[in-house]
């Protein structure tokens, strides 16, 4: 019997390999091999005018990177922007998704406006932003002097730009968050709301005392997502302001892209890839065990 | 003082479903009462209107003598027991009892005294530090009544405690509610479907169907003299016989179909003299059915046997009538009888019940 029994789970085995295999090949190519790649590279002198392996540098890219002067400055521009997007997101998001969890009518319509941003590549989105927020041709500035108020300079002013780039990402990405919460809040069970009004609790105190804490495994994992992705954020900055002005606006990962297709510094670029995606595992670890550590 | 006087208390949804339709109703200050139904009812909904939960379309809630209609729920001093206890899953059970107390801003060490003198009579002491996911589905039910008393409200308002309990913890939870109703002397409301819950704990019992009250009163009164076949049917477990009938010319017989005809005792004629000649239905206990003739109007009735139902204490007898109608008999533990053989039964008449067979209303008899 038993032996039947591991015969027929070594089929059901192979035959589960049998029918992953395909997509396990194609993550192979697309996933595992650039990695295993990148990190191979960021041990060698491997510039795109010498594009070889044939030079062992061993930790001398990592060390490059981490005197590079600049470098500094796109950590600090890079956890600024991921702090204020991911805050404001949040904050906005839980509001969004409080107010239609609380409505009946319409719900589908919201959710087709909400869900809509996300359904627009990135780079769409840069564009469209970039020419709404034009200086001299973009409606936002129109909008601002029709009502008397004076231009903006979005993109081109180093402080604007920041909060501007910080705005664009807000608008792409705070669906993603209002969605998850959303989604968060339908699930909740109704009996503890009512057991708390009858225990007298007002809508603030049901709300921190009831639907943050059962919110929060959906809170954690839509913060920690959007604390992934924006570190990463690329494709916006490529698109609206290239890093700039000056600085302004540079993130890590454009810091990255710079040089390895600027500066041509293969080798560089994939050690500090490494060294992000290391210190991204790292701190999403870490917040995950201290969110979860909060109950 | 709390007593609760529902008005013409009405519930309507969405314009045009009416849940409970112009109720009146009064429960008196201490009293516990069941509100009986089967699901649908608006028994739960009229519970819900009491707490607030769910607002009034119509009529008047009165608790105390005062006006509750838009009072806010918090401000009507009830306690709810929740069906599925709606406990704070995310926080232990001490903190569950002092939750309404710490928002009503009742001083420390107050809370503290509540939540050990609450935690003693129902025995949670134990469990004060656990989390609800930590607690067997009885422990949870003391903690959420343990959460009602702790806040020592006019009145507790039980929304089928119960009924998620095995049978065995359900038997000794209602011992206990009815022993903490005796000791703590508050109003209690009671929802429930079991008949057997609103028998045993009601002082008064309120049978609701479609919306509307039926019958209220006494549980025995309610089992004696019951005002429809709904009620008949619905009380006692087996419920009582219920069997299409007519009145003799005479009046002196009833008949059941062609073949059976039982004999009316002299005391009930008087009250089915309108029905001479006419069709009734006619009702009998099955408590009041014997395999031996006893003392009193006792009439034959030629049965075949169908089922036994052994329970132990007692087996219930399921026969075939003449006419082809079932009916059920409670017999003695040693009752034995084969299935398909025939059976004469002895029927008390003098506990017979009779009903119009149009709406159901009882013809009302005198009873000993």
């Amino acid at each position: 019997m038993a032996h039947a029994a591991t015969a027929l789970a070594r089929r059901d085995r192979r035959f589960g390999l049998m029918l992953s295999a395909p997509g396990l090949a194609v993550l192979l190519a697309v996933v595992a091999f650039p990695l295993v790649f990148i990190i191979f590279t960021s041990f060698y002198d491997y510039t795109l005018l010498n594009p070889t392996h044939d030079t062992f540098n061993g930790i001398d890219n990592y060390r490059e990177a981490l005197d590079d002067a600049y470098l500094p400055a796109a950590i600090w521009t890079t956890l600024k922007f991921v702090a204020a997007s991911v805050i404001i997101e949040f904050i906005i998001g839980m509001t969004v998704a409080l107010a239609l969890n609380s409505i009946t009518r319409f719900k589908d319509f919201y959710y087709l406006i909400l869900l809509a941003p996300l359904l627009v590549n990135p780079v769409v989105v840069g564009l469209l932003w970039r020419m709404l927020l034009h200086t001299e041709l973009g409606i936002v500035n129109y909008l601002l002097n029709s009502f008397g108020l004076p231009s903006v300079n979005w993109l081109g002013d180093a402080d604007t730009a920041f909060w501007t780039v910080v705005m664009v990402d807000i608008w792409h990405q705070v669906s993603f968050m209002a969605i998850l919460l959303l989604a968060g809040l339908a699930s909740l069970p109704r009996e503890p709301y009512e057991a708390a009004r009858m225990d007298g609790a007002s809508a603030l105190s049901c709300f921190i005392h009831i639907t943050l804490p059962l919110m929060r495994p959906v809170i954690i994992v839509a913060v920690l997502l959007r604390l992934i992705f924006a570190l990463k954020t690329f494709d916006i900055i490529f698109i609206m302001t290239k890093g700039g002005p000056g600085t302004a606006t540079d993130l890590v990962s454009y810091f990255i892209y710079r040089a390895a297709f600027f500066g041509l510094d293969i080798g560089r670029a994939a050690a500090m890839s490494v060294a992000l995606l290391v210190f991204v595992i790292a701190l999403t670890t870490y917040l995950y065990r201290y969110m979860r550590s909060l109950r | 003082m709390a007593d609760i006087q529902l008005t013409g208390v009405s519930k309507i949804y969405g314009g045009n479903v009416t849940a409970v339709d112009s109720i009146d109703l009064e429960i008196r200050d201490g009293e516990f009462m069941v509100l009986l139904g089967p699901s649908g009812c608006g028994k739960s909904t009229t519970l819900r209107m009491i707490s607030g939960l769910e607002e009034i379309s119509g009529g008047e809630l009165r608790i105390g003598g005062r006006l509750m209609n838009d009072v806010d729920p918090a401000d009507r001093d009830l306690a709810i027991v929740f069906q599925n206890y709606a406990l704070y899953p995310h926080m232990t059970v001490g903190s569950n009892l002092a939750f309404g107390l710490k928002l009503r801003k009742v001083p420390k060490p107050e809370i503290e005294a509540r939540i050990r003198r609450t935690a003693d009579m129902l025995g949670i002491g134990e469990l004060l530090h656990r989390k609800p996911r930590e607690l067997s589905g009885g422990q949870q039910q003391r903690v959420a009544v343990g959460r009602a008393l702790v806040r020592e409200p006019v009145a507790f308002l039980l929304d089928e405690p119960l009924s998620n309990l095995d049978a065995k913890l359900r038997a000794a939870m209602r011992t206990e509610l009815i022993k903490l109703h005796h000791e703590l002397g508050t109003t209690i409301v009671h929802v429930t479907h079991d008949q057997v819950e609103a028998m045993t704990m009601g002082e008064r019992i309120c049978i609701m169907r479609n919306g509307k009250i039926v019958q209220l009163g006494a549980p025995l009164e309610v089992y004696r003299n019951p005002v429809d076949t709904f009620v008949a049917g619905f009380l006692a477990s087996p419920p009582m016989n219920l069997i299409d009938a007519r009145l003799s010319e005479a009046g002196a017989t009833v008949e059941l179909g062609a073949e059976v005809s039982l004999a009316i005792p002299e005391g009930h004629r008087a009250a089915l003299a309108s029905h001479h000649n006419k069709a009734v239905v006619f009702g009998i206990r099955p408590e009041d059915i014997y395999a031996e003739p006893m003392d009193g109007a006792m009439a034959e009735l030629d049965v075949t046997v169908v089922a036994l139902e052994a329970l132990g204490p007692e087996t219930v007898l399921i026969s075939r009538l003449p006419g082809g109608k079932e009916i059920a008999t409670r017999m003695g533990r040693n009752f034995h009888a084969r299935v398909g053989s025939a059976q004469r039964l002895y029927v008390d008449m003098n506990a017979m019940h009779a009903f119009n067979p149009d709406g159901g209303r009882a013809i009302a008899m005198l009873r000993a």
